[in-house]
C-alpha cells in the first residue's frame, strides 16, 4: 500500500463514518473497515511483502488510522444513540401531571400566623385564653364598669349560665398580667364574639391583642412598633396615620390608619374616598387596668393594641364580604393554596 | 351626631370648608363618618314642565297633568287645580322620594288614573314656610334637574362619631367649642340677659328627695302658651339633624338639646297633682304608661319625677303619656336637670330604652349648662309661644359641682409620651382646658365643668398629645430585654397538625363556635351523651346559632351541606377549634381536631383512576398524622359512636384513654342532613394529647444503608373470612423469627375459586442479616416454619 492510498482510505472512511445515518449503517461501516476482513485488516495484511523498514512506517500509519477510525466509530455511535432516543415517539406531554395532594390553611389562620410571626420576631410571646369569659375580665377589670356607655360599643352575647362570650381579646391583657410578672411582651390571637351580622360584621371574628409593659415603654414606642408592623404586613410603601381615639382601658388612646392599599391613598370605594383604612386601636395601658392587676403604676407603663384579623385579611386579599370566611366554600379555600 | 355646618357657623367663625373641618375633627379624635346633604338624601326632587292639564269627568277634586322632565313624560294628579297650567315649571317629588315633612311619595292610582309623583310647595321642598302655593320656577329653568341644584341650596351636615367619653360634644355648641380648642377660631360665648332669670314667684314646689340620683334641678312655669306648629327655622334645623317635629314646645326642647346638649322636659302643668315636683326613687312595682305607648314597671333603682300622687317621668329618659304637652296644653312646666349618669345608664339598660336625653345624661352633661339650657329654652318659648305669664327660675342645686384638681409634672408627660415636649406648649394647652396653676414643673388643673372626661393625669397627657398632633410625635423603637419564650406546646402542636394535614391535601375551615342544636340532635346521640349538655346562648342572633358547640362535627357537616348546594360534592377538610362544656364557672374549653372526607378522591380521572373516598383514606391520614407526631394511637375497630357505621369505624385510644373516633357516617344520619354518602369523619380531643405529646421524646431511630442484601419469601394461604387481618398481624408480631426485617400484606382476595366463607392472603416476609448474605436454604427453612405456624394457628390452608 502506498502512502497516498492510505490517505485516500482515511478520507473515504472518514466521509462514510460521518455520513452514517443510523446504527445499522454504522455497524456495516465498522465491519467494512474495522472487521476481521475489513479494509484495515486487509491493508495490514498487504504489508507482508514490504521491507522491514517500510513495514514499520506503513504499519504504524495504518494502526494510527485504525485507532482514529475506532474513535470515530465510537463518537458517531454516541451521537446516533442519542439521536435515536429523540426519534422515539413521545406521549402527549400537554396532558395534566399527577399532582401530589396539597391543601390550604384558612386565610384567617394565614393572617394570624403572619401577625404572630412579626411580633415574635420582636420578642413577643404568644399566649391564649378562654373564649367564654366573665363580666369581670371582659369589662370591669378593663375599666368598663356596668354603667359605662362604652359597653354600647360591644354588643355582647350572654350565656344562660351567666358568663359571656368575650367581645374582644383584651381580657387576655388582664389574664397575662396576673399570670406573669413585668416586664412582659405578649401577643394573644383568638376568636371574639359580638351579636351583629351583616356584610361587614360577623357574630364571630378574630382579634390579636398585644401588650408590652416595662418601666419606660412610651407612646413614641407604640408608634414605632405599630408603624413597623404595618409596613411588615402591608409592604414597605405603606404609610401610617395615628388618630386620637377612646378606649376605656387605654389613655392616651389611638387608632392607626394605613394608606389605602387599593388606591395607594388616592381615594377609592374601599377607603370611602379618604385614602386611609382603619387597622387597629391602641393606647397606653390605663392606670385603672394596672391597678386591677396590682401593678405599681408609678413604676410600670406600656402600651396595648388590638387588631381585627378579618379586617386585615379583607384588605390584604381584597375580600369584600366577611361571610366568605365562615361559609368555607371550597373555591374560596382553594384561593389560598 | 349630626352637625349642620350652617348651625355650627352661628357659634364659631369657620375658616375652612366642610370637608376640611371633617378632616380636622377626624384627626382630633372625632371621626367624621360622612359629610352629606339631607336635602339630597330626600331622593329625586326635580323640575318638570306641565304639558297639558286634563280634567276628566270622573275626577272631581283633582286634575291630571301631563308633565315632562325633559326626557320622559308622565302624569301627576294634583289638588292644586287653580295653580297648574300648561307651560309652568314646577318642583316634583318622584315616587320613592321623601318630602321635607317626612312624607313618602308613592305611585298613586285614582280610578284608572296614575299619579307618578307629587308637586311640591316651598314648604314641602323645605325652602320656606309657604304651604299654600306650589313652588314655581322661571320659564328658562332646565328640566329634570334637582331643585336644590337649581336653587343653589347646600346644607352640608357632618355625621360625627362621638366617643363615649366626650358627652360634651353631643351638641352644636359643644362641637364649636371643640373647634375653638383645636383651631383657635373665634367662639361666640354663651350669654343671656339677666332679666331672663326673673319672673313671677313659682306657685308650685320642687323637691329633690334622692340627691344621689339628681344633682341639680331647674324648673320654670309658663302660662298661657300657644301650642302650634314650630316656625320654619326650627323645623328646618330639626330636619337637618334628623328629628321629627311634634309641636312648638316639644320642638323647642329638642332644639335646645341639639344646640346646647342639655336635655329638657316639658310637662302639662295642669296634669301635675298638688303642684309638686318630686325627684325620688320609684316605688317597687310603680307603673307608668310612657310616651312610646309602653307601660313600664319600675324598681326602687329607677329615678322618677313625680307629683304628689304618681310618677310622671322616668327621669332623664322618657316622659309619661299623660303629663306630656298636647295641643290643648295652656300652662307648661319646663325642666332642665342634671341626673347621675350611672343611674340613667342602668335604668335605661333595665328598661331597654335609649333616648336622645338618656344618651346625653349617660355621657355626662355640663352641670353649669343646666341653667343655660333653661334660659335658651325660655328665650325661644317667649318668642315663639307668646306666654301670658312666666315664673322665676327655680334652681335646686344643693351640692354645686366642683371639678377634680389634677396634678401632673412635665417629667411624667415626657415619660409617657417618650419625648420632651416644650413646657410652654404644655402650659398653653392646659390653660385652655380649665383653671391652671403652674409651680415650676408641676401643673395643677381644674378642668372646665363641661370637660368631665378629664379626671386623671393621663387624661391630660392625651389632651396635650392630641393638641400637639399625634403625627408630630416621633416613632421610636423601645429598648427592652432580649428575652422571649417559645410559644406553648399546645400552639406548636396545633400548628404542626395544620401543616401536616395541609400537606395531605386537606383544606382548613373555620366554623362558628355556636351551632344549630338540631344538627346535633340529628347525630342520634344517646340521651346520656355529654355532648347534649350544651351551653345555651341567652341572646343568639338566630336559632341556627344558639348553642355552644360540644363537637366540631356539626360545623363540618354544615360546611359539607353548604358546598354540596354549590357545586362541590368532593371535599376533604379539617378544623382545629374549641368545644365548650358547662362548668361551675365560665366553661370547660377543649381544643378539638375534626376531619371530614366526602365524595371522590382527586386522582387522575383521564387515566381511569377515579374512586370514592373509603375508610382507609381516613385511616391512612390518621396513621400518618400520629406517626408524624410520634404518638402511638391505637385505632380500635368498632366505634361506640351511634352516628358511625359500626363495621366501618374506630375509637381512638392513646395510652388507654379514649381520645376520639373515626369512621363512616351512617346513611340514616346523612339522609336526615340531605348529604350524599359516603362521608367519613374523625374527631380528636387534642387537649388529651397535649400531656402525652409533651412526654414523647422526639428522637429518631437512625437507619444506615444495608451492608448485605435482603431476601424475601411470600406465603399464601386460605383462611376463614371472619379472621381480621389485625389478628394475623399481631400473631406474627408475637413470633420470634430470626433475621426477620419486615412484613407486608401484598394480596387479599375473596371470590371464586376460593370458597365463600374463606379469603386468600399473601404475605411477603423480608429477611436480612447484618453480618452476611443469607443462604437460600436457611431462608426457605424460615419460610416453611412461619407458614406452618400460621396454618396451624389459624387453621389455614396453603394456596
Ligand atoms: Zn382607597
Amino acid at each position: 500500500m502506498k502512502p497516498e492510498e492510505i490517505e485516500a482510505l482515511k478520507e473515504k472512511a472518514f466521509k462514510e463514518f460521518s455520513e452514517a445515518k443510523n446504527l445499522t449503517d454504522l455497524e456495516s461501516l465498522r465491519v467494512k473497515y474495522l472487521g476481521k476482513k475489513g479494509e484495515i485488516t486487509q491493508a495490514l495484511k498487504s504489508l507482508k511483502n514490504l521491507s522491514l523498514e517500510e513495514k514499520r512506517i506503513f504499519g504504524s500509519k495504518i494502526n494510527e488510522l485504525k485507532e482514529l477510525l475506532e474513535e470515530l466509530y465510537q463518537e458517531r455511535k454516541r451521537v446516533l444513540l442519542l439521536e435515536e432516543e429523540d426519534r422515539e415517539k413521545g406521549i402527549d406531554p400537554t396532558l395534566p401531571g399527577r399532582r401530589p395532594d396539597r391543601g390550604a390553611l384558612h386565610p384567617l389562620t394565614l393572617v394570624i400566623e403572619e401577625i404572630c410571626e412579626i411580633f415574635t420576631r420582636l420578642g413577643f410571646e404568644i399566649v391564649t385564653g378562654p373564649e367564654v369569659e366573665s363580666d369581670y375580665y371582659n369589662f370591669t377589670a378593663l375599666n368598663i364598669p356596668e354603667w359605662h356607655p362604652a359597653r354600647d360599643m360591644q354588643a355582647t352575647f350572654y350565656l344562660k349560665n351567666g358568663a359571656l362570650l368575650r367581645t374582644h381579646t383584651s381580657p387576655m391583657q388582664i389574664r397575662a398580667m396576673l399570670e406573669k410578672t413585668p416586664p412582659l411582651r405578649i401577643i394573644a390571637p383568638g376568636k371574639v364574639y359580638r351579636c351583629d351580622a351583616d356584610v361587614r360584621h360577623s357574630p364571630m371574628f378574630h382579634q390579636v391583642e398585644g401588650l408590652m409593659i416595662d418601666e419606660k415603654t412610651s407612646f413614641s414606642d407604640l408608634k414605632g412598633i405599630l408603624s413597623f408592623f404595618a409596613r411588615e404586613i402591608f409592604g414597605e410603601k405603606t404609610r401610617v396615620r395615628f388618630r386620637p381615639s377612646y378606649f376605656p382601658f387605654t389613655e392616651p388612646s389611638v387608632e392607626m390608619d394605613i394608606s389605602c392599599v387599593i388606591c395607594e391613598g388616592k381615594g377609592c370605594r374601599v377607603c370611602s374616598q379618604t385614602g386611609w383604612l382603619e387597622i387597629l386601636g391602641a393606647g397606653m395601658v390605663h392606670p385603672e387596668v394596672l391597678k386591677a392587676v396590682n401593678y405599681d403604676t408609678t413604676k410600670w407603663q406600656g402600651f396595648a393594641f388590638g387588631l381585627g384579623v378579618e379586617r386585615i385579611a379583607m384588605i390584604k386579599y381584597e375580600i369584600d364580604d366577611i361571610r366568605l370566611f365562615f361559609d368555607n366554600h371550597l373555591y374560596f379555600l382553594e384561593s389560598f393554596k | 351626631m349630626r352637625v349642620p355646618i350652617s348651625w355650627l357657623s352661628e357659634f364659631i367663625e369657620l375658616k375652612k370648608s366642610s370637608e376640611e373641618i371633617a378632616e380636622i375633627l377626624t384627626l382630633s379624635g372625632h371621626e367624621v363618618e360622612e359629610v352629606f346633604d339631607p336635602y339630597k338624601k330626600l331622593g329625586d326632587l326635580i323640575s318638570v314642565k306641565i304639558l297639558e292639564v286634563l280634567s276628566p269627568e270622573d275626577l272631581k277634586e283633582v286634575v291630571l297633568c301631563r308633565v315632562t322632565d325633559g326626557k320622559e313624560t308622565f302624569s301627576v294628579l294634583t289638588t292644586a287645580k287653580d295653580q297648574v297650567k300648561p307651560g309652568l315649571i314646577l318642583a316634583l317629588a318622584k315616587p320613592g322620594s321623601l318630602t321635607f315633612s317626612h312624607q313618602k311619595v308613592e305611585v298613586k292610582e285614582i280610578k284608572k288614573y296614575r299619579s307618578e309623583g307629587m308637586f311640591l310647595s316651598p314648604f314641602e321642598a323645605g325652602i320656606s314656610e309657604i304651604k299654600d302655593a306650589l313652588l314655581v320656577f322661571p320659564e328658562d329653568t332646565p328640566l329634570g334637574k334637582s331643585i336644590y341644584e337649581i336653587l343653589n341650596i347646600k346644607e352640608p351636615v357632618l355625621e360625627i362619631a362621638i366617643t363615649p367619653n366626650r358627652g360634651d360634644l353631643l351638641s352644636i355648641y359643644g362641637v364649636a367649642r371643640e373647634l375653638n380648642l383645636i383651631c383657635g377660631w373665634e367662639l361666640k360665648p354663651l350669654s343671656f340677659e339677666e332679666s331672663l332669670l326673673k319672673g313671677e314667684p313659682f306657685e308650685g314646689e320642687i323637691k329633690i328627695l334622692e340627691e344621689e340620683g339628681c344633682f341639680r334641678y331647674i324648673g320654670r312655669l309658663f302660662k298661657g302658651v300657644k301650642i302650634s306648629e314650630s316656625p320654619f327655622f326650627i323645623l328646618k334645623r330639626l330636619f337637618l339633624c334628623g328629628l321629627r317635629p311634634i309641636n312648638n314646645i316639644v320642638d323647642i326642647t329638642n332644639y335646645v338639646l341639639l344646640e346646647l346638649g342639655q336635655p329638657l322636659h316639658a310637662f302639662d302643668w295642669e296634669k301635675i297633682s298638688g303642684k309638686k315636683i318630686l325627684i325620688r326613687r320609684a316605688h317597687l312595682g310603680e307603673k307608668l304608661l310612657m310616651l312610646d305607648g309602653v307601660e313600664r314597671t319600675f324598681t326602687e333603682e329607677d329615678l322618677v319625677i313625680a307629683d304628689s300622687e304618681k310618677a310622671l317621668v322616668l327621669a332623664g329618659i322618657m316622659g309619661g303619656e299623660d303629663s306630656g304637652v298636647t295641643e290643648n296644653t295652656q300652662n307648661i312646666f319646663l325642666e332642665s336637670a342634671w341626673f347621675n349618669p350611672k343611674w340613667i345608664r342602668l335604668s335605661g339598660k333595665r328598661h331597654r330604652l335609649t333616648t336622645e336625653s338618656s344618651y346625653r345624661f349617660e355621657r355626662k352633661v355640663d352641670p353649669e349648662g343646666v341653667l343655660f339650657g333653661a334660659l335658651r329654652a325660655t328665650e325661644l318659648i317667649l318668642k315663639i309661644t307668646e306666654p301670658s305669664e312666666i315664673s322665676q327660675i327655680v334652681d335646686v342645686y344643693s351640692r354645686p359641682f366642683k371639678s377634680p384638681l389634677i396634678e401632673i409634672t412635665s417629667q411624667k408627660i415626657n415619660k409617657i409620651l417618650g419625648f420632651k415636649i416644650e413646657k410652654s406648649f404644655i402650659e398653653a394647652t392646659l390653660k385652655k382646658l380649665g383653671k391652671l396653676q403652674t409651680e415650676g414643673d408641676t401643673f395643677k388643673l381644674r378642668p372646665h365643668s363641661f370637660r368631665q372626661d378629664l379626671e386623671i393625669p393621663e387624661d391630660l397627657v392625651e389632651e396635650i398629645a392630641r393638641l400637639y398632633g399625634y403625627d408630630r410625635i416621633p416613632a421610636t423603637f423601645p429598648v427592652a430585654e432580649l428575652k422571649a419564650k417559645a410559644s406553648r406546646l399546645e400552639l406548636q402542636l396545633e400548628r404542626k397538625i395544620r401543616e401536616i394535614l395541609k400537606g395531605f391535601g386537606l383544606f382548613e375551615v373555620i366554623t362558628y363556635s355556636f351551632i344549630n342544636p338540631e344538627t346535633l340532635q340529628k347525630l342520634n346521640l344517646s340521651e346520656r351523651d355529654e355532648r347534649l349538655k350544651v351551653i345555651e346562648l341567652e341572646n343568639p342572633i338566630s336559632s341556627h346559632l344558639s348553642v355552644m358547640r360540644t363537637s366540631l362535627i356539626p360545623g363540618l357537616l354544615e360546611v359539607a351541606k353548604f358546598n354540596s348546594a354549590r357545586e362541590v360534592e368532593d371535599l376533604s377538610i379539617f378544623e382545629v377549634g374549641k368545644v365548650f362544656f358547662p362548668d361551675t364557672e365560665l366553661a370547660s374549653e377543649f381544643t378539638h381536631l375534626a376531619i371530614l372526607l366526602k365524595g371522590e378522591k382527586k386522582l387522575l380521572p383521564w387515566e381511569g383512576y377515579k374512586r370514592k373516598y373509603d375508610l382507609f383514606d381516613l385511616k391512612g391520614i390518621l396513621e400518618e398524622l400520629f406517626s408524624a407526631l410520634s404518638l402511638e394511637v391505637e385505632m380500635r375497630p368498632y366505634s361506640q359512636e351511634l352516628f358511625l357505621k359500626k363495621g366501618f369505624s374506630y375509637d381512638l385510644y392513646l395510652s388507654g384513654i379514649k381520645i376520639g373516633f373515626a369512621g363512616a357516617m351512617k346513611n340514616y344520619v346523612l339522609e336526615s342532613l340531605d348529604l350524599k354518602k359516603p362521608l367519613f369523619v374523625a374527631e380528636i380531643d387534642l387537649s388529651k394529647i397535649y400531656t402525652l405529646y409533651s412526654e414523647v421524646k422526639r428522637t429518631y431511630t437512625i437507619q444506615k444503608p444495608p451492608k448485605f442484601p435482603s431476601t424475601f419469601r411470600d406465603i399464601s394461604f386460605i383462611i376463614d373470612k371472619e379472621v381480621p387481618y389485625g389478628e394475623i398481624l399481631s400473631y406474627i408480631k408475637g413470633l420470634e423469627i430470626p433475621y426477620f426485617e419486615k412484613m407486608e400484606l401484598i394480596a387479599l382476595y375473596e371470590g371464586p375459586p376460593i370458597p365463600e366463607d374463606k379469603k386468600s392472603i399473601t404475605l411477603r416476609f423480608w429477611f436480612r442479616s447484618e453480618e452476611r448474605t443469607l443462604f437460600d436454604d436457611e431462608v426457605n427453612a424460615l419460610q416453611d416454619e412461619i407458614a406452618k405456624k400460621i396454618f396451624a394457628h389459624f387453621k389455614a390452608k396453603p394456596r
